[in-house]
């Protein structure tokens, strides 16, 4: 009964800003619908240069093919020899495509240009996709010439994609954003917690009160579960009605894994309010720690190459709670899969969330005992 | 002027009396840069694969050798009954995302080549996560590719030639540590200016600002150019270190990547100082800035997606985030040694950018003070 009051005073005190209000509710249905439409990894008109050097008929087809493609986006023509290095470094094309004639490549060369792909490597990875996609429409048009000239292809790829056949991004991006979403705004409700109070000297009033310190732990942290759990319903409401991703498991799984995230989170933004002296260091703090579990969490990029990289740095992916939520989401959504897949990161997760209550829990004994 | 130096340098004394917010906001950006210059990655490496080989047979075991080769993939055993067995686990390998990937070799594989038809292989790739099954789906298609030029003696036919530049080894370190050092720089100066006003809000000591003769466009640039410099050093701090470390070349010249890091900076701290305007308190100003910088800078600026395909309303919007600018000239200028001319219209947009933003906040600080008259 005194946790009740403890709880409501808390969801006054959100209530009462209306900006607070429209930064918790508003802002995370307006960021999934806007990220939805930004996070692709589909790589699409690509602007490239054309340098055709030489005399051959295939050139010129390819070159066409290449304009017909949604892929790339033709900025230039030319058939003058330019320095691809200034060409690259004005930054106008991803790379430049030549074709030269080349002399002694064998029974095809009366046919056959040299292609050249000369790419600007910073964004290695969409650099390499784009190549990949050149070398597939050469690839098609080789295949049908040889074709045409009674050679059969020894060996062909027939390829099928599992999940999310026409690779959609937002399929696998907006189930993450949920997830993100989720931990933004409860570390940022709770972070400021008790630092808060302690700078405008209401802390004491609180430990004076009739309250155990477990009751003032929980009602801390109650109200963010509450928003957390509300926007979760939002984030993923909006992920499936607007933007179509089918929820092929089981929703139950879904809030569990959730709350066991929730609860690991909200206690790590305890451990952080009452570390801090001041609001702008719970404001550093979160935010360190924010970007250190988005960018460590698969969700942007993947994680398998990180144990050749850097072993050390790996084993922070993998105690990483948000890592594990993301994968459970994704199959949940994706894979339509049950326990029997993921019972393994349901159990991380929810080992992460009980070592981290009982530290904070511990430290915040520690707190009100100064 | 006095009076705006005045602002100055009291917001001054109050960095320095609190050095250890200060430390923080030095130390935080290094430890991050250091743990995602290693960490974070798009190459593919280690990728595990399943393989079903229903042929065993000499070409068979020659394309899982392809395959085995590549640094891409790592083969990985199926547990559980040959034959039959082998597609149930496999799915289930799949589903568990304990493979990536399933390569199927079908019988009469070595038949279908001798005979001189077109020989099939099968190839299940985990959709789930778009951007890597794209890129295995091309590494497939080279692999397998190869694999049937060779048996035809046609390499040389089939052969793209290959050259990149500016980054040979095609690292991930070059494309994001300095994107990195781009978003880290923007965050730190919007937080450090954000919650500003809102904390002598929330304190009341607003109300002294409020009635003082100092002019609203005086207070908010008084509170915004000390942290110039603060953001100004440690951005030099991470490019410095990203340099020494990680190798990250530094082709152009510093000057103009350090003149415009003045401008990116400013353009931040002036988000900052306009969402500390908008806040009635600071934990409003900490939610409002981390959503409205956090997010869009790290997926709204090229950061990690390509903008190339995007529509052309979210292009737009994507050029009213400064770090985008800001990206497109760091990674211009020490990656591939561009020049000051190259990024005119950039640098445009960022000295814009803060310009509208600082007018915004004093706007809306008149607004506030008219109020409370």
């Amino acid at each position: 009964m005194r946790l009740f009051y403890l709880v409501k005073k808390e969801i006054l005190e959100i209530v009462r800003q209306r900006e607070l209000l429209v930064l918790l509710f508003l802002a995370p249905i307006i960021q999934i619908i806007v990220l939805g439409y930004v996070i692709t990894t589909d790589i699409k008109n690509v602007p490239v240069e054309v340098v055709n050097l030489s005399n051959s008929r295939a050139a010129g087809e390819i070159t066409a093919r290449l304009q017909a493609s949604p892929l790339f986006r033709i900025v230039k023509l030319s058939e003058k020899p330019e320095k691809a290095e200034d060409v690259l470094r004005r930054g106008e094309v991803r790379a430049v495509i030549e074709f030269r004639d080349s002399p002694g490549r064998g029974r095809w060369a009366w046919t056959l240009p040299e292609v050249h792909i000369l790419m600007d490597g910073i964004d290695a990875n969409s650099s390499q996709i784009a190549a990949g996609y050149v070398n597939g429409i050469i690839k098609d048009y080789l295949q049908e010439k040889l074709r045409r000239a009674g050679l059969e292809m020894p060996a062909e790829a027939k390829t099928l994609i599992r999940y999310n056949p026409r690779l959609r991004s937002i399929n696998t991006m907006g189930p993450g954003i949920v997830a993100l979403l989720l931990t933004i705004l409860s570390v940022f409700t709770t972070a400021f917690s008790f630092v808060r109070e302690r700078e405008q000297h209401t802390m004491d009033t609180l430990l004076m009160s009739r309250l155990r310190p477990m009751e003032i732990f929980v009602g801390k942290a109650m109200p963010a579960v509450l928003i957390g759990l509300l926007d979760m319903v939002l984030g993923i409401g909006v992920v499936i009605l607007w933007f179509h991703i089918p929820l092929r498991g089981s929703v139950f799984y879904l809030f569990l894994a959730s709350l066991l995230y929730l609860a690991a989170i909200l206690s790590y933004a305890l451990i952080i309010s009452t570390v801090v002296v001041n609001q702008s260091q719970a404001m550093f703090f979160s935010w360190f720690s924010l970007v250190l579990f988005l960018l460590l969490s698969g969700f942007l990029t993947p994680l398998e190459s990180i144990w050749a990289r850097a072993p050390a740095l790996a084993v922070l992916t993998e105690i990483n709670p948000l890592r594990y939520l993301i994968k459970i989401i994704r199959e949940i959504f994706l894979k339509g899969n049950g326990p029997a897949f993921f019972w393994r990161d349901l159990l991380a997760l929810g080992g992460i969330a009980v070592v981290l209550t009982s530290l904070s829990l511990l430290n915040f004994r520690r707190f009100i005992s100064k | 002027m006095r009076r705006l130096r005045a602002v100055m340098a009291k917001e001054f004394f109050h960095l320095l009396r609190d050095p250890r917010s200060l430390s923080v906001v030095f130390i935080m950006p290094l430890v991050q840069i250091f743990i995602f210059g290693y960490a974070i990655s798009f190459d593919l490496e280690n990728i595990p694969v399943a393989v079903i080989d229903q042929d065993h047979s000499e070409p068979s075991a020659r394309l899982i050798r392809d395959f085995e080769r590549s640094t891409v993939f790592v083969l990985k055993p199926l547990g559980g009954a040959r034959r039959e067995g082998d597609f149930e686990a496999a799915d289930w390998a799949l589903r568990a995302g304990r493979v990536k990937q399933v390569l199927v070799i079908p019988a009469g594989f070595a038949g279908r080549i001798r005979q001189g038809r077109t020989a099939e292989v099968g190839l299940i790739i985990d959709g789930s996560d778009s951007n890597v099954a794209n890129r295995l789906y091309q590494y497939d298609q080279m692999i397998i590719q190869r694999f049937a030029a060779g048996l035809k003696g046609l390499e040389d036919v089939f052969q793209v030639k290959t050259k990149v530049y500016f980054n040979p080894e095609s690292r991930s370190v070059f494309f994001f540590v300095p994107g990195l050092v781009a978003i880290i720089l923007l965050m730190i100066s919007a937080m450090l200016t954000a919650s500003s006003i809102a904390r002598e809000r929330e304190l009341g000591s607003a109300e002294l600002l409020f009635i003082s003769p100092l002019r609203s466009g005086e207070i908010i640039l008084g509170k915004t150019l000390p942290y110039v410099l603060v953001a100004l050093a440690t951005g030099s701090f991470i490019l410095f270190f990203s340099h020494f470390w990680f190798g990250v070349p530094l082709r152009g010249s510093l000057l103009v990547l350090l003149l415009f890091a003045l401008l990116f900076v400013l353009t931040g701290l002036s988000f900052g100082v306009l969402i500390s305007t908008l806040a009635p308190s600071q934990r409003v100003a900490m939610l409002g800035s981390v959503l409205a910088t956090l997010l869009p800078s790290i997926l709204l600026s090229g950061f990690i997606f390509p903008l190339d395909s995007l529509s052309a309303p979210l292009r737009a919007l994507s050029e009213i985030i400064p770090a985008t600018h800001f990206l497109r000239i760091i990674r211009g200028v020490a990656v591939k040694g561009a020049d000051l001319r190259h990024f005119l219209k950039e640098g445009a947009s960022l000295a814009g950018l803060s310009l509208i933003t600082l007018s915004l906040a004093v706007m809306r600080f008149t607004r506030l003070r008219r109020a409370r008259r």
